[in-house]
């Protein structure tokens, strides 16, 4: 899900800044009233867990491979605008120091993967918790799903939006028609149990010690 | 919430992390260039200026000169040390307000 650069017409770019820079901003005032001595460290070793959960890179059948990105997590236990930022950091990292996912693309990567993420895991959570202690495991299945989807839909449309006179796609160049079945199957059925999975283990670990210390 | 509680899950993903290595395909979507001359027969124009420009210090998760596991275990260090410090310093940032 972390497009690179140059997957994105420069209009799909600005767009997803214009959108995201008053996001960004909002969150950050959010974050601020949330920092204290007890929750940054908090802060810092569950991003870099959203960090290593990334790393790891699971084969599908069709010769791709894909992860679990671990925003659920962070959105169940701090909210939903807390977790954007902090993944959105993530991501930031991950494009400047490693080449994974573009600069250009860093705020359509932060939409997908941060802020639609954090949403859906947030909600989802919220409306099982009351009814079933498996919530976490589907607001991470969810999660992902809801990220997935708003990533094939910015991916697809670069082709219907960007071509030149005889029709080549300038950018990405695959449509909907491909872009959604691709990323809804692996992620339907392999990523999002993982991610499920991830999300229910760590955060039944947290709350049993919690209740014990 | 304890953090005393989340730094040993932290290191045993650290050690696990080459796990992530075993497979060395690609995510869907996030191909190398290579991919559409082969399957399109021509790089999209857009794609082609933006690849060279870029040179993230370990790219990909790997550090120049060193095998694929010793860069990704670099690579994994490299990022939780730098989150977690960026975090410190937004909280002392902040903190100073």
């Amino acid at each position: 899900m972390h497009i690179p650069d140059g997957y994105l017409s420069p209009a799909t770019v600005a767009t997803s800044y214009a959108v995201m820079i008053p996001l960004w901003a909002y969150g950050f005032r959010k974050l601020k009233s949330f920092l204290d001595e007890k929750t940054i460290p908090l802060l810092g070793s569950l991003s870099a867990l959203s960090f290593l959960v990334m790393m790891f890179n699971i084969p599908v059948p069709g010769g791709t491979s894909g992860h679990a990105i671990g925003t659920a997590l962070l959105a169940i236990l701090f909210g939903p605008w807390v977790a954007f930022i902090a993944v959105s950091f993530v991501l930031l990292i991950q494009a400047l120091v490693f080449g994974d996912g573009g600069i250009s693309t860093w705020a359509v990567n932060a939409f997908d993967m941060a802020f639609i993420a954090a949403f859906a895991g947030y909600y989802a959570y919220n409306a099982l918790k009351e009814k079933t202690k498996y919530a976490p495991f589907v607001a991470g299945w969810f999660s992902i799903n809801v990220a997935a989807l708003s990533d094939a839909v910015v991916l697809g449309i670069q082709p219907w939006l960007f071509s030149d006179a005889t029709g080549k796609p300038l950018y990405f160049p695959f449509g909907p028609e491909v872009t959604i079945p691709a990323m809804m199957t692996a992620h339907l059925l392999i990523f999002g149990v993982i991610e499920g999975v991830f999300t229910q283990i760590v955060y039944t670990y947290l709350k049993k010690r919690e209740v014990q210390t | 919430m304890n953090v005393k509680k989340i730094w040993p899950i932290v290191v045993v993903m650290l050690a696990c992390v080459p796990l992530g290595l075993l497979t060395d395909a690609e995510a869907w979507g996030e191909w190398d260039v290579h991919y559409y001359a082969e399957k399109l027969g021509f790089i999209p124009e857009g794609m082609k200026h933006f690849r060279s420009t870029l040179h993230p210090l370990l790219p990909d998760y790997s550090a120049p000169g060193t095998g694929s596991v010793t860069g990704y275990y670099i690579s994994a260090v490299v990022g939780v040390v730098l989150i977690y410090f960026l975090w410190m310093m937004i909280g002392k940032i902040l903190a100073k307000k």
